[in-house]
């Protein structure tokens, strides 16, 4: 039970901020999401796909976004996930705080 | 906002669970159908692709759990799981969860039983509109040391012209009155207020009118308004009843209107006339005997009326210095006048019903306790299962709250029973009574009483149990138990024993107070004799002659008859009603000058030989000792002693007003009586002859030779011979008087007695418990030790010895409980002291063998064990 994809592992609670962010370019299903993730950020960043899931409910739960189903590319039935209005400010905050941390993380170990 | 759309959007979700989870599940195979495509598409082979993409999305179920938690509400979720699961647990063991439910009901019945009726008779305000700002005035006048007289009418209006505390004021006067018709004579409770009266209570009649001002100066001629049970019992509840007629001392009353069925006055009156203005008891200003009822303004504190009103009753002494002299006003808030000393009967009431719940919490514990180690290695299971221990501790102690509600819902049933149990049995004279119903309270009580049961008999088993021992508990079980394993379990039984001692104690001194009290020396003889009480209409017997007359014409009649011949009459009844107090001052009495209130009884010259009340020196009334003779008086023992120390009294003289006129030359000395109530030590008491102070109130004394009540019917009859519509009442034997007397502590005795008992049987079921569960643990160790030769005996020994050494131990910490708690009971005993030791010891000893016969069954189950079978057991 070694799980291989230990490595480049997420920061906990940035995962909703990616899928937050990846959704203000329009409506996506899972996979594409996931898609998105893994593309953008060269392949770094490993996400356990299905833990994608559990997180999407969670902001459907929040009311961060909204999920709807439609036709996939390839005519299939699909659930495709649009920000509200709500998720935009979340992500707004999310990542002002983000951005802080990591200039602060990054200043702590320039100093070192 | 955001956190209200949040809870909307998880109800919404709990109630769409199955068709979420079906579209997770489809999404989720949707991504890994395109992870597969896509890993087919980088060239692996389909096996292998599908291998990976199921890789990438990591382990499906638990994502699919994990996305289920944010859907509802997980933690309710999973308590209403826990819920669920302790009920089935409860099911599968119906013993335990009946006789635990049952022990609880018990606790949690009588203790809401008991807080329902403390609630309602001490806390509740009192069913009157603003009732937390009415009062009484009172009058202390020096002349009446002890006495909490009322006020004169022109006091009364002094106060209300001259005070700005109150916002209203309302005068009355008690009486009783006789009722004539419609139906048969009797003596009615009456009062005469005035027109504001019920408007200050702020009640208005269920038929008809209240009084009017001009009710006061009989400007509507003589009317009256009724009780609802008057209203019902004469009348039949007739609704034309307004305008209709009753009789009352022979006078037509025009009845105005009804008062509604709830409704009780402070003086629990049955019947009201108007106060009238013009009566000549209302003209004078030392004639202290109208009842004042005021209302606080809103916002002002009663200490602030007071003061006032000790500025009043200073402007009025030296106003009228003759009168007035030293008088004081007391305001005493109505909730505390109406309820009264009933506050420290409850006090021992609580503490035992607290001591019961313990008790049965105690109990259940043990029983809790039992069942944990059964299921010890279903805890170590999930334990290992990664339940931590907060969760199983929680789990836990939602299956002892679940007890405890079943326990307290069948609580809830006792108490409702218990409360109309306690209506119908208490004296009349207990305050309040007629509020008393089951209601909602009850249940917000026995709910409240549960979730602590719950948590106090829980908590220390669940800790015990889920004390994670993994290894220890999935290996076979420890052979037999490691004594440290008990302490907890010897504790409980130790505190039990202790708390029931303590119940034990009080309540056998409550009952032995009770029995010393009515096997108290009253002074008389108080068996075979008659009682009755007349009261002479004014309207008939208005003159002192008249009244004189009829007593003479009662008295031949009587003594002409064998059975009833042995009667002696006076102008007060035995250990009821309110005894006529008056004061003396004469320099020949020791009393530096100052007037003192005695205890006065006119009687007639029968009176002694009928009562056996012995003569000491001098000689009693005789038939010489009439109007225009000598006053002459007899005084008892106690006040021979207190005003005549080293002297003799005969031929000294009392003088009861200024007047020289009311003087009175002591002719004897008689022995000390209690007639008022068998707790009160004797007072001093002074008798004078019937015939020169008659009487409106008579009250014959029959000695009879047979039993009394056979001649009630006989005495009604011959009563009714001079007159027959003389109401005769309270025709009961002297021993009915007594007994009635102490109704109301000797039901709390019995009360008190009941929960003693619930909790010593408690104990008892709670000691054979453990000491069985003792027993069974030890099954191995007495095969062995039987194996190596003991004894029947030293088997029997060791298992008794266990229970009793427990025991002891309880019983120690019981007795020194009783010394500290049972000087609580201090107000309520009579001749004998908190902590007399010969009830203490004797408690103790009973204690002991309860606790004996609870041990002795499991130790003869022990003697039978065959230590063939007892060491193949484990």
């Amino acid at each position: 039970m070694v799980r291989t994809a230990a490595k480049n592992e997420l920061l906990p609670g940035t995962l909703d901020m990616l899928i937050l962010h990846t959704l203000t370019r329009g409506a996506r299903h899972g996979y594409g999401i996931a898609q998105h993730i893994q593309e953008i950020s060269d392949d770094v960043l490993q996400v356990e796909e299905g833990s994608l899931y559990p997180a999407l409910q969670r902001l459907l739960v929040k009311g961060w976004v909204k999920a709807e189903w439609g036709t996939s590319e390839n005519n299939r039935r699909a659930r495709y996930y649009t920000l509200t209005k709500a998720g935009k400010k979340q992500l707004g905050e999310e990542a002002e705080n983000f951005s802080r941390m990591v200039l602060a993380i990054s200043r702590v170990m320039r100093t070192a | 906002m955001a956190k209200l759309g949040e809870f909307w959007r998880r109800i919404i979700f709990s109630f769409r669970r199955s068709k979420m989870d079906r579209e997770l599940a489809e999404e989720m195979r949707q991504h890994l159908e395109l992870k597969t495509r896509q890993n087919m598409a980088a060239g692996m082979s389909s096996e292998e692709a599908g291998y990976a993409a199921q890789r990438q999305l990591g382990n499906l179920t638990r994502m699919e759990e994990e996305s289920r938690t944010s859907w509802g509400f997980p933690f309710l979720e999973s308590l209403l799981q826990d819920v669920r699961y302790g009920l089935r647990g409860l099911r599968k063991a119906p013993g335990f969860t009946a006789v635990a439910a049952i022990t609880l009901a018990l606790g949690i019945g009588a203790t809401t039983a008991i807080f329902s009726i403390v609630n309602t008779v001490l806390i509740r305000p009192l069913p009157y509109k603003d009732s937390a700002r009415l009062a009484q005035i009172h009058t202390v006048s020096p002349m009446f040391p002890e006495f909490q007289l009322g006020e004169s009418k022109p006091d009364f209006d002094d106060i209300q012209a001259g005070t700005h505390s109150f916002e209203a004021m309302a005068i009355s006067q008690k009486k009783t009155t006789n009722l004539t018709a419609p139906g048969t004579p009797e003596e009615v409770d009456a009062a005469n207020i005035s027109a504001n009266f019920f408007s200050l209570l702020g009640v208005s009649t269920a038929l008809g009118r209240t009084f009017q001002p001009e009710d006061e100066e009989r400007k509507n001629g003589d009317v009256v308004l009724l009780s609802q049970h008057i209203w019902h019992e004469r009348f039949g509840s007739d609704a034309n009843v307004v305008g209709k007629t009753i009789t009352l001392e022979e006078k037509l009353y025009t009845v105005i209107g009804v008062m509604p069925g709830n409704f009780e006055s402070p003086g629990k009156d049955d019947l009201w006339l108007p106060f009238l203005k013009s009566s000549e008891a209302a003209s004078k200003r030392d004639n202290w005997f109208f009842g004042v009822l005021a209302k606080v303004k809103s916002g002002q504190s009663m200490q602030a009326a007071q003061t006032e009103l000790d500025g009043m009753a200073e402007r009025l002494t030296s106003k009228y210095p003759g009168d007035e002299k030293g008088i004081k006003f007391k305001l005493t808030p109505l909730q505390e006048s109406v309820v009264g000393d009933a506050k420290s009967g409850f006090i021992p009431l609580l503490g035992a019903v607290g001591f019961l719940l313990l008790i049965a919490c105690a109990n259940v514990s043990n029983l809790i306790l039992s069942r944990g180690v059964q299921r010890q290695s279903e805890m170590a299971i999930r334990a290992a299962l990664g339940a931590s221990r907060p969760r199983i501790l929680r789990q836990l102690l939602i299956e002892s709250l679940l007890l405890s509600c079943i326990g307290g819902a069948a609580g809830i049933l006792l108490a409702v029973y218990g409360i109309a149990a306690y209506r119908a049995l208490a004296p009349a004279n207990v305050p309040r009574l007629n509020e008393l119903h089951a209601d909602f309270t009850i249940a917000w009580i026995a709910l409240a009483l549960s979730s602590i049961t719950g948590i106090l008999c829980g908590l220390a088993p669940a800790l015990h149990t889920s004390r994670p021992d993994l290894n220890l508990a999935l290996k076979e079980r420890l052979a037999s138990g490691t004594p440290t394993r008990f302490s907890m379990r010897s504790a409980l039984v130790v505190t039990e024993v202790a708390l029931a001692l303590v119940l034990l104690d009080g309540s056998a001194l409550m009952v032995q107070s009770m029995v010393r009290m009515l096997s108290v020396d009253t002074g008389f003889r108080t068996d075979h004799m008659l009682t009755a009480e007349l009261n002479l209409p004014k309207s008939r017997y208005a003159t002192p002659e008249s009244q004189q007359i009829f007593a003479q014409q009662l008295l031949d009649t009587l003594h002409a008859n064998e059975r009833l011949k042995n009667v002696a009459v006076s102008d007060a009844p035995a250990f009821h009603g309110l005894r006529m107090t008056t004061f003396y001052g004469n320099d020949s009495l020791e009393t530096g000058g100052k007037s003192t209130t005695l205890q006065e009884r006119a009687v007639s010259p029968e009176f002694f030989e009928t009562m056996r009340i012995r003569l000491i020196s001098g000689r009693i009334f005789q038939q010489t000792d009439i109007k225009g003779a000598s006053h002459v008086a007899i005084i008892n023992e106690a006040l021979m002693k207190r005003y005549f120390p080293g002297q003799d009294p005969i031929g000294k003289t009392i003088q009861f007003s200024p007047k020289a006129e009311s003087q009175v030359r002591i002719a004897g000395v008689v022995a000390d009586t209690r007639d008022v109530q068998l707790r009160a030590a004797p007072r001093p008491q002074i008798y004078l002859s019937l015939i020169q102070n008659e009487s409106q109130s008579l009250n014959l004394f029959i000695r009879t030779s047979t039993d009394p009540l056979a001649l009630a019917t006989e005495l009604r009859k011959t009563v009714w011979s001079i007159d027959k519509d003389q109401p005769i009442s309270h025709v009961q034997s002297m021993t009915e008087v007594v007994s009635q007397s102490v109704a109301e502590p000797r039901f709390r005795t019995g009360l008190l007695g009941v929960f003693a008992a619930a909790g010593l049987t408690l104990t008892l079921v709670g000691i054979y418990g453990v000491v069985s569960y003792m027993a069974g643990q030890r099954t191995r160790e007495i095969g062995i030790r039987v194996a190596l030769g003991a004894q029947r005996g030293n088997v029997l020994q060791l298992v008794l010895g266990q229970g009793v050494r427990l025991t002891i131990a309880g019983a120690i910490a019981g007795v020194l409980g009783s010394l500290a708690l049972t000087r609580l009971l201090k107000s309520e005993l009579f001749g004998i002291k908190p902590t007399d030791p010969v009830t203490l010891i004797a408690a103790a000893v009973l204690m002991l063998l309860v606790a004996l016969a609870a041990c002795y069954l499991p130790a003869r189950r022990a003697t039978h064990i065959d230590p063939l079978v007892a060491l193949r057991h484990e």
